[in-house]
């Protein structure tokens, strides 16, 4: 795992969620003994999108919710690496919500993890597309009176073929499915309960340790039961569920395609043009 | 110059397009230049549309004004083409003959200075099979009978575009025949078109862009439908397998430039492309590749905007939005082929640029360039792949923004040994960790901006040099970009006949302006811009940069220039007087 510690330490604030995803991450690409330089981390913009500078491999910190499309392009030029997205609610969940609907659907074979903390918090404190109703945040003083996004359920829908959540204070855990997404031939997807001691001071590592359990025993080939345990939600113990809901064999984009499959285009010549291929068309 | 003009109208989903393409095919099949036309409007059926072809034994450059031979497809087709006050953007109306289905259309409008020829198409086809559709073949026949060309070419035309339909095909070559021979015992050669023996390859713009883009070694292309950057997308997609291309439509252009940038940071040349309104949405892309500094080609097609705008008709008037496309300062270079030849050519200088120099590269066409038949000039596969400076693996204290003299710096990809790396949409240091989060360090900022900028110094010192037309003594000077070269060439032939000194600065590495353009515009009695939009956004341009006068002739009807259209503009600007400045109260 030390050789995967980058050359900048992290500046999240203390106790910020994503410091147990850099651990994971990390600790998941060792353990499966993938090299450094055949690892590539995708980012976006917001807290988390720091990470790929923490980590010691190569890494691609792009716009807001856009690393999707960036980590799709690596791994179709170059499918011998090993592509991780890392990005966060708001990256995910608003701006490049059409990215990771059409990407899952598509089963390219990246994996995309993100920090899901409820609250945007680079711009300090507004209202972000997985805040619950009636929370007030800088930008809703009255109470957000939006409905919240079901990320689990909207990736499953799209078609991913690996949902999974996680939650930072149980980094065990987080590590074990961060090594299978990435293990996984397709588009893995984890959503991590990522507390923000800064501006979100309901849904903090108490509040989850009271509510989370993990999944046993789950059909995770069985959709409609994956569905239901990602609408499973609450303040009550053992309400809000964590590990892999749902895990399928699925044709890749890339095996599907007939240039691509063909193998790494990275590693192949181009085509090179002759007068006759001209000829063919006037 | 001795050229043809035909022109082929009728309803959308009449044939109109496919009847051009075998005129075309057959003309280029015959050893001649063709130029072509597309006129047609956004819808499926139905409408008024019409393609126009133009070949001569000597360079082509554009449609031409006048018209030779109209295959007109339905009355209104007849009435409009031969209508002295046509109005459709600058072409001519008919001052030659006209083959039309004398059984079908009796009523219509006599116009003294054209010869009709009716030939009972539909008659013919029905003969053939039951689709009345071959009366565009039979109407094919008549026309090449016309012009007096040999029928074999041109039925070997016709096996080759039916190929795929079998018997469809040798059922069309009769039915041509037929057109042929019933024109040939009712009329006369109308214009005689001398054929040769050579060889020769058309393309349209779109094509060559594919084309170019394969010969530099491209590999993969992204992007979302547009008219008219749609073309490009589409020979990739056609030939996908053949060049082992991966070309992939993904949900929005966003994710195109996006995913384009991934894999040329992963190291295989890959190309996005759209028009005005989907470059739009790649905006922040351009500025991410810039500052991150990973090669990127984007092929930008205009069409008249704003907005949705006319959809399948021609202007330049993105220049502006192509040159501003992104926030902050940074480096690009923007290029825009003059013809269709160039587009090949500039296509692959636009790898070669893109990632020698590490920065966005734009090839700028227009619907008319992108979707025009016209015969390619020369063909010079030749091509080296340039990837410029590139680390080597386990290279000690690699810097991957290293400050050098030329700004750029060595490039290395996922996979490589030992470099591994950050890049970074936020300003970054050397090794490109971001410099404004703990404590932002101006130092740093500063040298990083320099370094990035210094590389479009670097690429001045490199350009070639600017290109001109028949520049010699020149006493007016034209400067144009992009597709108008071939219509202002063609004027200043003819002015040049009429003892008229004027040439023209050819601008097609437009953005950065090549400073040598400054040695051309001394002691001119004018300088005329010529473009395709309302506002003179060349125009523009070259008057800050060089601070000069100029005169602007616009074009903004959503079709191209016609010669004899421009040649009365220019000549109307030559004439013009400058009238004295007259002070309120005067």
């Amino acid at each position: 795992m030390e050789s995967y510690k980058g050359k900048v330490a992290p500046d999240w604030c203390p106790g910020c969620g994503n410091f147990a995803q850099l651990r994971a991450i990390s600790a998941a690409l060792a353990e499966l003994n993938i090299e450094p330089e055949n690892a590539v981390i995708t980012s976006g913009i917001g807290c988390s999108s720091n990470m790929p500078e923490f980590i010691n491999a190569y890494g691609y910190h792009g716009l807001h919710g856009r690393l999707v499309p960036v980590a799709a392009g690596i791994k179709w030029a170059n499918p011998d690496l090993t592509v991780i997205g890392y990005g966060g609610d708001g990256d995910g969940y608003f701006e490049g919500t059409q990215h990771l609907y059409h990407f899952a659907k598509r089963n390219v074979d990246i994996t995309y993890m993100v920090s899901d903390n409820q609250v945007f918090g680079l711009t300090t404190g507004q209202a972000s597309p997985t805040t619950p109703i009636g929370r007030i945040t800088k930008n809703t003083p009255d109470g957000n009176i939006e409905p919240p996004f079901n990320p689990l359920q909207y990736v499953l829908t799209a078609g991913a073929s690996f949902v999974a959540r996680g939650f930072s204070g149980d980094i065990k855990t987080l590590t074990e499915i961060t090594k299978e997404a990435i293990k996984h031939k397709g588009f893995s997807f984890i959503d991590v309960l990522s507390p923000c001691p800064t501006y979100n001071k309901f849904n903090g590592y108490d509040f989850y340790r009271k509510t989370f359990y993990r999944l046993e025993g789950n059909n995770k080939e069985d959709f409609f039961e994956a569905y239901k345990h990602a609408s499973e939600w609450g303040d009550q113990p053992h309400s809000i569920p964590t590990g892999i809901f749902y895990e399928v064999n699925k044709t890749r984009y890339e095996d599907a395609d007939e240039v691509l499959s063909k193998g790494s285009l990275k590693k192949t010549a181009p085509y090179k043009l002759t007068e006759d291929d001209m000829a063919e068309f006037y | 110059m001795d050229d043809v003009i035909v022109r082929i109208g009728g309803a959308a989903g009449d044939g109109v397009q496919s009847a051009g393409l075998i005129l075309t095919k057959t003309f280029s099949r015959n050893g001649l230049y063709v130029s072509t036309y597309n006129y047609y409007q956004s819808l499926i059926r139905g409408g008024q549309g019409w393609y126009q072809i133009r070949t001569s034994e000597e360079v082509v450059k554009n449609q031409g004004s006048g018209l030779d031979v109209l295959i007109a497809l339905n009355e209104d087709a007849l009435n409009r083409h031969t209508d002295e006050n046509i109005n459709e953007g600058g072409a001519s109306p008919l001052s030659g003959i006209a083959i039309f289905d004398g059984v079908m259309i009796t009523n219509y409008n006599k116009n003294s200075k054209v010869k009709y020829c009716p030939v009972p198409l539909r008659d013919i086809a029905l003969k053939y099979d039951k689709n009345p559709l071959l009366k565009n073949t039979v109407a094919l026949g008549a026309t090449i009978a016309s012009l007096g060309i040999g029928f074999d070419t041109f039925a070997n035309v016709i096996r080759e575009v039916f190929d795929k339909k079998g018997k469809i095909a040798e059922l069309n070559v009769n039915a041509a025949k037929e057109g042929y021979d019933y024109f040939m015992d009712n009329y006369s050669v109308y214009k005689k078109v001398k054929t040769i023996k050579r060889k020769m390859y058309a393309s349209t713009g779109g094509d060559a862009v594919g084309f170019g883009g394969i010969n530099a070694g491209m590999q993969m292309y992204f992007a979302y439908p547009m008219t008219p950057a749609s073309s490009v997308m589409q020979f990739f997609s056609t030939h996908a397998k053949k060049y082992n291309i991966f070309v992939k439509v993904t949900e929005d252009e966003i994710s195109a430039i996006n995913a384009a940038i991934g894999a040329n940071y992963a190291g295989v040349r890959t190309m996005t492309g759209s028009s005005g309104g989907g470059f739009a949405l790649m905006t922040e892309g351009v500025g991410l590749a810039a500052m991150t500094e990973v090669p990127l080609v984007v092929y930008e097609a205009q069409r008249p905007g704003p907005s949705t705008g006319l959809p399948t008709k021609t202007e330049q008037g993105d220049l502006n939005q192509v040159i501003g496309a992104g926030q902050g300062d940074f480096p690009r270079i923007v290029l825009a082929p003059g013809n269709i030849t160039d587009a090949f050519n500039l296509t692959k200088e636009a790898f070669n640029l893109a990632y020698k120099y590490q920065l966005p590269v734009f090839i700028m066409s227009d619907l008319y360039l992108a979707e025009h038949v016209e015969t390619l000039l020369n063909i010079d596969l030749d091509y080296i792949m340039d990837n410029g400076l590139m680390a080597r693996d386990n290279e000690e204290n690699y810097k991957r923004y290293e400050f050098t003299d030329s700004g750029i710096s060595k490039r290395a990809v996922p996979g490589q040994k030992g470099l591994m790396h950050n890049e970074d949409s936020d300003e970054h240091d050397e090794y490109g960790n971001v410099v404004s989060d703990q404590v932002t360090d101006p130092k740093i900022r500063m040298l990083s901006v320099e370094k990035r900028m210094r590389k479009i110094k670097e690429y001045i010192k490199n350009m070639p040099p600017t290109r001109t037309y028949k520049i010699e003594e020149a006493d007016y000077l034209i400067v144009q970009w992009g597709s108008t070269r071939g219509a202002v060439e063609e004027v200043i032939d003819k002015l040049r006949g009429e003892d008229i000194k004027i040439g023209a600065v050819e601008i097609d590495h437009i953005f950065p302006l090549n400073p040598d353009i400054k040695n051309y515009l001394k002691n001119k009695k004018k300088i005329i811009v010529v473009e395709n939009n309302y506002s003179g956004q060349l125009n523009r341009l070259l008057k800050s940069e060089f601070l000069i006068n100029t005169d602007f002739i616009g074009k903004y009807d959503g079709e191209a220039f016609y010669p004899d259209e421009l040649k009365n503009s220019i000549e109307g600007k030559i004439n013009e007087k400058y009238e004295k400045i007259k002070i309120r109260g005067e």
